[in-house]
């Protein structure tokens, strides 16, 4: 399986690279797992000239290869990072590479919650048409206390978080391969129509 | 009443600005409405903090301003548009206006939907902690299938849509009015007195009381025995200053101290309750207005110091002593950089005075087997002094034969000690030794410095010389008051007292450059703002860079490795910012891949204290696995070499006897940390060993061979040879420690003048360095109490050269 881990912050430091770092490292085994970093995506503006920034096209490529996508997500004020919202829109707005796409949602955070609300955001926004990702549902991997969650070799050290992220893990290696399946007898196609937020 | 309206896309053409637009006329008989737009709104990054920038700024002012605010979200992908998530970061972050603020929530869209899932999530963020936000509950304005929905004037069209958005409208004034009396701060009086508490600092309970009269704080005083000093120090004045200056709880705690900051505001907050105020009332007060001063600040003095430690205070006092105007610039809130943090005395041989001292039994075998060193392993230049110094010591043999003679020493002898205890190799098979004129001056100049203290205001205990740990000699002259603190409260004393100007909390970020020279620094502020010193030299004071790992791996070739979470002995402002200065003007760089650890650290602070420390006869090491793996007395050099192998972690195992030769310590503070977890103790040795992940019977088998040793007095394995306790009474102890750096050796190229040298060996004009900023000295290893010499000595003439050279 290759998988495609969207770090869900620009932020310098973050507990949610160190997840899918660890991820990375941890899941080798199983699926190859590449990190991709936001930061140098431009802020989402609809473009007049209707030119697609490159930084978009790598990220939808990439997306559009990988046979499933991995998100961590902070939470800033409740919500998804602005700078995670705005790669999504992106995405909406030009290639919809997103659709149809098996998703698993992460997320880290410093207090005990665990970016529980983002967590739950960016399933709605994830659900909406022009995004239309395949989540994976009836799971959540919530890491609290973030700060304190890796070894000095990056390694998770609760075990029980460790064990959840296994059993999520195996779980989606298995929904991404059903999610296949089930979208090769899909008949009807979604037409990838062009389509605005404004008019 | 006047609001802010926020248009929530950076769209060129969008309804939801429209619908805005609309609302500014329609409702200009009730209200002001300004309209602005987020399209110049930088994206929200932590790392890349723009809260202070034009745009954010203007928003914060605006809103703080305002009676409330309108945002207008379209709905993108279920949510609000990222543009204005980013604003709503920005606002939540450094800066707070949206707190209390009311806020109404309408929204236009294409389909039918209007926006409703994006109000829905826009409640939720702005109900955020950091937010703050009052919304108005109920009256969802959606504008579904906008495009329809205006005229071409820009009027909403339908009437049953207008009435239902003047409905809401009305609401929202009402609201707002309604909203902004709960901004209003409560009446409140405090029940005159004073009022004792407990507040938690960095070490433990901090005691203090806390006096009240009706209507204001009146005093703060806090217990401070338990906590280190230093910037501790600081945070007890600091704070309570800030707190008393603006009579509020809304602090910001110290870069570096943050513990202990928000130990003293809950201490005082919890002593406005018990004087029966509800402490919100006082958390929700603004800043103080000195925190809240970001006014650019501009300076013009002779020289200009970066680092406020014991070389930038000495080169500082000497320019002052010189008819010099100078300022210090010191990024920490306190003066004293690593020098406070000195537990040690200054090295300067001193014969006049040692001579007061009876010689030790040992001491001159030292000197013979130094003077043994074969010839061809001394550089030529050491040469004739060696040769001299052997003369001194024949004559000093002569006179006392076999009876007892005094203390011997000499400059030569300093010299000679510094040079074979700095001579290393590195993993390249580098040699280094200390560069022969520099280390001449650090000797011959060291007296000069130790009285130059005196006439600055230090006394110094002159009953006693002692060897500072890896002295190798004694000739440390002990301050009566507790070591670095004496030298650093005589030298800023001093400074102040003669006009000099010292600012704190000011980190210097580049130099000023005119026509290729350099003509001062340019720092920032303690809120943010733009310092600008002109100054006619500037002096590089700034220490080394223990605290910066990333350098201390960049440069090392001497430890096998440097672990990424590596500790330090110095304080957390060494994290080499002199050397990038340097570097930025083209600087030459000296020994970089020297420095030296302690080996016996704490593996989460670098504290040296915490634990059970003590004397090495009792000291019994194990690795991870529970086996010994190094003798125990070893110096620091091998002593750390040896845990590096072993990955750096390693334990100290002490019984209940061993415990009780431990100096810096105390049963309370062992129990506090056995609770914390950094210290373990069990009543058996098997015990211990499951506490620490260790086997059991390893670490059993490890302790029976040690206790075997001790009692034969011979230890096979590693060799130890001077043995004191068994460990055999319970409870026993295992101290984690891990090696932490405390000096780095290299630093900026000098010259005997201070010069800092470029690549081709010319001096950089106007530029100085002194301190441990600066390379070339103690090269490889740095003896125990040269790094005061060091830094007064070059200190001094720093100050001296700058003076002498200005034009």
């Amino acid at each position: 399986m290759k998988y495609l881990a969207i770090v869900g912050t620009n932020s310098d430091v973050s507990t949610n690279r160190m997840l899918l770092q660890f991820m990375q490292k941890h899941f080798s085994s199983e699926a190859e797992i590449e990190l991709y970093e936001i930061k140098d995506l431009p802020a989402f503006m609809e473009p007049e000239d209707l030119e697609v920034p490159e930084k978009v096209e790598e990220l939808s490529d990439k997306i559009l290869n990988a046979d499933g996508v991995i998100i961590a997500t902070p939470e800033y004020d409740h919500a998804i990072p602005a700078v995670l919202k705005s790669a999504l829109e992106w995405i909406s707005y030009t290639s919809q590479a997103l659709t149809d796409k098996p998703v698993l949602i992460v997320g880290a955070s410093h207090g005990t919650l665990g970016s529980s609300r983002a967590q739950a955001h960016l399933r709605q926004i994830l659900d909406s048409p022009e995004l239309a990702a395949r989540i994976m549902p009836s799971s959540e991997f919530l890491l609290g206390k973030s700060q304190a969650a890796f070894d000095n070799a990056g390694d998770l050290i609760y075990p029980d978080k460790l064990t959840e992220l296994d059993e999520i893990f195996r779980e989606f290696v298995l929904f991404t391969d059903i999610t296949t399946k089930l979208l090769a007898e899909k008949v009807q196609k979604k037409s990838a129509k062009k389509f605005t937020w404004q008019e | 009443m006047k609001f802010i309206a926020i248009v929530g896309t950076n769209a060129k053409k969008s309804y939801n600005r429209k619908l805005l637009q609309f609302m500014k006329k329609h409702f200009e008989s009730k209200a002001e409405i300004e309209v602005l737009d987020i399209t110049d709104v930088p994206m929200f990054n932590q790392s890349d903090n723009q809260s202070y920038g034009e745009v954010i700024q203007m928003f914060n002012n605006k809103i703080t301003e305002s009676d409330g605010v309108i945002m207008a979200t379209p709905e993108y992908n279920h949510s609000i548009p990222s543009g204005l998530k980013s604003l709503i970061e920005w606002l939540s972050f450094d800066l707070h206006p949206l707190a209390g603020k009311p806020v109404m929530i309408v929204g236009a869209s294409l389909g039918t939907q209007g926006s409703s899932r994006a109000q829905l999530h826009l409640r939720q963020i702005l109900d955020a902690p950091g937010v703050d936000a009052n919304v108005m509950p109920g009256y969802e304005f959606l504008l579904g299938n906008a495009s329809k929905a205006f005229d071409e004037a820009g009027d909403l069209v339908n009437e049953g849509t207008i009435d239902f958005l003047d409905i809401c409208f009305l609401r929202f004034m009402r609201f707002a009015t309604i909203s902004n009396q709960l901004n209003e701060e409560e009446d409140f009086s405090f029940t005159p007195g004073e009022y004792e508490v407990n507040a938690i600092g960095h070490s433990g309970n901090l005691p203090m009381k806390v006096s009240f009269s009706e209507k204001r704080i009146e005093s703060i005083n806090i217990d401070t025995k338990g906590e280190t000093e230093g910037i501790a120090d600081v945070v007890f004045v600091r704070i309570p200053d800030k707190i008393i200056e603006g009579q509020t709880l809304n602090v910001d705690a110290l870069s570096g101290a943050s513990e202990t900051s928000n130990g003293v505001i809950d201490g005082v907050a919890k002593a406005v309750k018990l004087a029966g105020v509800n402490p919100d009332i006082l958390k929700r007060r603004p800043k103080p207005a000195s925190s809240r001063n970001r006014q650019d600040e501009e300076y013009t003095c002779d020289m200009v110091v970066v680092g406020g430690g014991g070389a930038g205070l000495s080169a500082a006092a000497t320019a002052l002593q010189n008819g010099s105007s100078v300022i210090v610039l010191e990024k920490y809130p306190a003066v004293g950089g690593n020098t406070i943090r000195s537990g040690g005395p200054v090295n300067a041989a001193d014969p006049e005075w040692q001579r007061e001292f009876e010689e030790n039994p040992g001491e001159r075998h030292t000197i013979e087997s130094l003077l043994a060193t074969d010839e061809s392993q001394i550089h030529p230049e050491y040469l004739d002094d060696f040769h001299a110094l052997k003369e001194e010591f024949a004559k000093y043999q002569e006179k006392f034969g076999t009876g007892k003679g005094h203390l011997f020493d000499s400059p030569l002898l300093h010299r000679m000690q510094t040079y074979f205890g700095g001579k290393r190799t590195d993993l390249q098979g580098n040699t280094i030794y200390g560069q022969y004129d520099l280390v001449k001056i650090l000797t011959d100049r060291a007296l000069e410095s130790v009285k130059w203290l005196e006439e600055i205001g230090v006394e110094y205990d002159k009953s006693v010389v002692f060897a500072p740990v890896g002295a190798l000699w004694r000739r440390g002259h002990k301050p009566v008051k507790s070591y670095g603190t004496a030298f650093i409260l005589a030298l800023s004393k001093y400074v102040e007292e003669h006009s000099g100007k010292i600012i704190t909390d000011s980190p210097v970020k580049e130099f000023i450059l005119e026509n290729g020279e350099i003509a001062g620094v340019i720092a920032t502020g303690v809120n943010g703002q733009k310092i600008t010193v002109r100054a006619k030299a500037v002096v590089l004071a700034s220490g080394g860079f223990g605290a910066n790992t990333k350098m201390l791996k960049e440069y090392n070739t001497y430890w096998a490795a440097i672990d990424d979470n590596i500790r330090t002995t110095n304080s957390f402002a060494m994290t080499g910012d002199g050397i990038q200065l340097g570097k930025s003007v083209g600087a030459a760089l000296t020994g970089m891949g020297f420095t030296q650890m302690m080996p016996v650290a704490d593996p989460d602070t670098g504290e040296l204290f915490s634990g059970i420390q003590v004397p090495p006869e009792n000291f019994v090491i194990v690795n991870k696995n529970g086996r010994r793996f190094v003798n125990e007395f070893s110096g620091r050099d091998v002593l750390t070499k040896a845990a590096i192998d072993q990955g750096g972690l390693f334990y100290l195992i002490a019984d209940d006897e061993i415990k009780k030769t431990a100096a810096n310590t105390s049963q309370e503070k062992l129990d506090r940390q056995v609770e914390a977890g950094t210290l373990f103790r069990a009543d058996t040795i098997e015990e211990l060993a499951v506490k620490v992940g260790m086997d059991p019977e390893v670490l059993k088998e490890t302790i029976i061979k040690y206790n075997s040793y001790v009692d034969a007095g011979f230890d096979p394995e590693f060799h130890k040879d001077t043995f004191s306790l068994k460990v055999e009474k319970a409870p026993f102890y295992a101290t984690p420690r891990k090696p932490a750096v405390h000096h780095t050796m290299g630093g900026l190229k000098i010259d005997t003048n201070t010069h800092v040298l470029d690549e081709n060996g010319q001096p950089i004009k106007h530029l100085y360095a002194a301190g441990e900023v600066a390379g070339g000295i103690h090269a490889g290893n740095r003896l125990g109490g040269n790094a005061l010499t060091d830094i007064f000595t070059f200190g001094r003439i720093a100050g001296k050269t700058a003076v002498d050279e200005m034009e």
